[in-house]
């Protein structure tokens, strides 16, 4: 039997093209030096495992994808012989299936030491900032709303958007949420969130060093999601500490700017009916008394 | 014996208004095909439908990439690439995906069993008015308020407090009259899979596709009502305020994340199992060798239940104990062996065989290519200190887009061209196909490749833009032009799949000398699928019938030399 080997598929433009598309997108995925430029900073150490794991993963992952497509592009060879079907397939199912079950197995204990490892609270800082208990992190609420995020300090002050944390101090987000579903998402240094309503969602970091973090709410929530911006910036503890008095002074300065205009305007209007009612006494007196003389 | 023959010729016809008027004549094709209970005529509208389908979704991804292509492009309103995104999402799932495999399925696995029809073809029928009312009810939305809630609404946001509009109703109405219209197909092919196979079609000789047919249609009964129980809640929330997914009457948003991801996780693995299955078909029929059955069969069954099981992979990031996120590592990570068995067993097969390359085969092997990428990049996404950066990003989407571009797009138009001369009657035009599927493939590289480097960089999904200081234009431009080759190539491919049915020369019912029995049948297969059906003794009927043929001209032939006279 005269086997016509691959008559058409070495001819036409499209198997070449798709060749060439799959070595450039080996290119583009191989290329490690570009992915590992795109990896987050690591400004706290949680992030830092989950960048050593992506590591790890992504050169698996690599190497998978690239063993597989090869394999692919041998099978559609063109055939210049005749292959025999004893060729290839060699491996029981057995045997397989235990290979791929151990190195499987392998993945998933290196996923669960490094996971373990990057969900570690940071080693609590020996000294403690203003509103922090010795030995425990320090906690703040971060509240996601449409589409801002409130942050509510220890000491009572609270800011918007941005969020000041000490550098060198373990910090606690309590994130919650007011309304639906947000994101929350510093890929410097915690990674993602969800803050649910009714439920609380935990965080912890500690940053290195100071510096400033932007990023965005990663959770669709509506039509202003995109403005949804966070900001978190790293200070030293001094100034820190400085930042929330300074915050709470402002909270309080405005605050009594607000009674106090409340309590002016309500004086006013005190005045003003004290006066209406003087006059309208006067106005009064004066009636009775033309009656009178009438 | 028959009664024409036993009437008296003489005797004048008592009712000849009945026996002359003839043979009723056919209604038009299309009242055929909607009033028909056939599983053909059933598959066909699906089929057709998830192929009318495809332009839309391809057409929606690309108008949401030109709209990224720039930051803080104004091209598109944001609520506007809201609908986009949400419609991409619905449109994608239930209308390309689902109608789909269950078509394939729905056509192809009675046949192959050897049966003359379904158990209950009026479910079916039923279940396919179910799928269209669904369907106009989403593209009918446009007219008003199309869902705008996002590919999965979340509640609270899809709540009525925070989304009073009637998208989300609309999206509620729509997936649930499809999951419902499709899984009373699945469980009329369930019932015709297990009370209809041909004498002697014992599970043990079931092809590969009526293994997937069964394995799909039983996770399809599991997930489907856990899918439709769930959207009902959320409508009982939004109309009487039900407060089952709202945390302060009792139940928690939580609660919908479960139940929608068990679901589309599902959906996600049935989606592998069934294409996966049709290229097994595809590799046994054109290398001529059986894959190992038992082991492929048992794979594809741990892909179901296990791959189900690792619903968790997708919440990550949600405030859920660590058990559930470990348990879904450990099950997504467990995938690796059933998938790695398949590609290895369907890659060593063709790489160690004789073949003519056409188009089915092509198709499959760029499916198998797109989806190792797409599968692989899920290990990342599986891993807790992976996942906590990585989910919610492009690398994610990019994922996720490898391996449904791969298996529904590739491995859709393999499994379609490799049956299409049994449902059309006519071959496929290998030059275009060949062609469509170039472009296709580099399409797909170059729209998805980029959106993995975008994701690593924090590109987050569902945003109608981006700002320019976050530096993604580059990967952006890159995916949009990628996407518009992918959809100039989906319009060739698709216009193959019109054209040849006329252009083409008309196919014989074996075309491939193939080894199920679905080509015994005639191309297109008559209302009642099969004449006679024969006794099926191995995994390969079809070749038993050849060769029954064949020593039977022998006899003949012998037959015909001994009777020569002797001259």
């Amino acid at each position: 039997m005269a086997v016509v080997l691959l008559p058409r598929s070495i001819k036409p433009v499209s198997l070449f093209i798709s060749l060439v598309g799959t070595m450039l997108g080996f290119a583009l995925t191989a290329s490690p030096a570009m992915a590992l430029s795109l990896n987050p900073d690591a400004a706290s150490p949680g992030v830092k495992d989950g960048n050593t794991l992506h590591w790890i993963l992504f050169i698996v992952i690599v190497v998978v994808i690239v063993v597989v497509n090869l394999a692919i592009l041998r099978a559609a060879r063109p055939r210049t012989r005749h292959v025999k079907p004893s060729e290839g397939r060699s491996l029981s199912q057995v045997k397989l299936a235990i290979g791929l079950g151990v190195a499987a197995l392998a993945i998933f204990v290196v996923a669960t030491v490094f996971s373990d490892k990057s969900r570690e609270i940071p080693a609590v800082n020996a000294t403690p900032v203003a509103g922090q208990l010795k030995g425990q992190p320090l906690e703040i609420e971060a509240t996601g709303s449409q589409w801002l995020w409130r942050f509510n300090y220890p000491n009572g002050a609270f800011s918007y958007r941005r969020l000041v944390v000490p550098a060198g101090v373990t910090v606690q987000l309590d994130l919650v949420s007011t309304d639906v579903v947000h994101g929350w998402n510093v890929p410097e240094l915690t990674g993602k969130a969800q803050a649910v309503p009714g439920k609380t969602n935990y965080v912890y970091f500690r940053a290195d060093d100071p510096g400033t973090y932007t990023s965005r709410s990663s959770v669709f929530s509506g039509q202003g999601y995109d403005t949804m911006e966070i900001e978190v910036q790293v200070v030293s503890p001094d100034e820190y500490e400085a930042a929330i008095e300074r915050l709470k002074t402002d909270i309080q300065t405005a605050q009594d700017k607000v009674e106090a205009e409340f309590a002016e305007s309500k004086r006013k209007t005190e005045i003003g009916a004290a006066a209406g009612k003087k006059m309208e006494a006067e106005i009064n007196k004066d009636q009775i008394e033309s009656a009178d003389s009438e | 014996m028959s009664r024409t023959t036993s009437y008296p010729q003489t005797m004048p016809p008592t009712r000849p208004e009945v026996s002359s008027a003839g043979p009723k004549a056919r209604p038009a094709r299309w009242i055929e095909l909607s009033t028909s209970a056939d599983h053909k005529d059933i598959s066909r509208v699906l089929m057709g439908a998830a192929f009318g389908s495809v332009f839309l979704a391809a057409l929606q991804l690309l108008l949401m990439r030109v709209q990224l292509a720039v930051p803080e492009n104004v091209f598109l309103k944001g609520v506007t690439f809201d609908r986009l995104l949400s419609l991409y999402g619905e449109t994608s799932i239930f209308l390309v995906a689902l109608p789909l495999i269950i078509g394939l399925l729905y056509y192809v696995v009675p046949l192959q069993i050897g049966s003359r029809g379904t158990a209950i073809p009026r479910i079916g029928q039923i279940g396919l008015w179910l799928f269209i009312f669904g369907g106009i009810l989403l593209y009918g939305s446009l007219l008003f308020t199309p869902p705008e809630a996002g590919i999965n609404p979340l509640p609270p946001f899809s709540d009525a407090t925070f989304t009073p509009n009637n998208g989300v109703d609309v999206w509620i109405g729509s997936t649930g009259m499809i999951t419902l219209g499709l899984l009373m197909i699945s469980i009329d092919l369930l019932t015709t899979l297990h009370t209809l196979r041909a004498p002697g079609m014992a599970w043990r000789r079931a092809p590969l596709f009526t293994w997937a047919g069964a394995i799909v249609t039983w996770l399809f009964a599991v997930i489907g009502p856990i899918f439709l129980a769930a959207i009902t809640m959320l409508l009982i929330d939004r109309i009487y305020n039900g407060g089952f997914f709202s945390g302060d009457e009792g139940g928690s948003p939580i609660l919908w994340q479960h139940f929608s991801y068990i679901f589309f996780t599902g959906v996600y693995m049935a989606i592998a199992v069934s294409i996966l299955a049709a290229i097994g078909e595809i590799v046994e029929t054109f290398t001529g060798r059986e894959l190992p059955r038992k082991a492929t069969t048992r794979a594809f069954l741990a892909i179901a239940i296990v791959g189900t099981l690792a619903w968790t992979q997708n919440m990550m990031t949600a405030p859920i104990g660590s058990g559930w996120k470990y348990f879904g590592m450990l099950a997504s990570l467990a995938l690796i062996v059933p998938f790695g068995l398949i590609f290895y067993n369907l890659i060593s097969t063709v790489s160690s065989s004789d073949f003519h390359m056409r188009a089915p085969l092509r198709f499959a092997l760029g499916a198998l290519s797109l989806a190792s990428i797409g599968l692989a990049a899920e290990i990342a996404q599986s891993t807790i200190a992976v996942a906590t950066q990585l989910s919610e990003t492009y690398d994610a989407w990019a994922a996720t887009q490898f391996t449904l571009v791969g298996f529904v797009l590739f491995g859709g138009f393999a499994a379609v061209t490799y049956w299409y001369p049994k449902i059309t009657g006519h071959q496929i035009n290998e030059d275009r196909a060949a062609k469509s599927f170039g472009l296709m493939f580099v399409g797909a590289l170059v729209a998805t490749l980029p959106l993995f480097l975008a994701g690593v960089s924090g590109q987050v999904t569902d945003s109608y833009r981006y700002f320019a200081y976050e530096d993604l234009t580059v990967y952006n431009v890159i995916a949009a032009v990628g996407t518009l080759m992918l959809f100039v190539g989906i319009i060739l491919a698709v216009g193959n799949l019109i054209k040849s049915r006329t252009e083409e020369p008309v196919a014989t019912p074996d075309p491939y000398r193939a080894n199920s029995l679905e080509w015994l049948a005639l191309s297109p297969p008559p209302a009642h699928n099969f004449d006679v059906l024969p006794d099926v003794r191995s995994t390969r009927p079809m070749r038993d019938v050849r060769e029954a043929i064949n020593r039977r001209d022998a006899v003949d032939a012998e037959a015909e030399v001994t009777a020569q006279p002797v001259a």
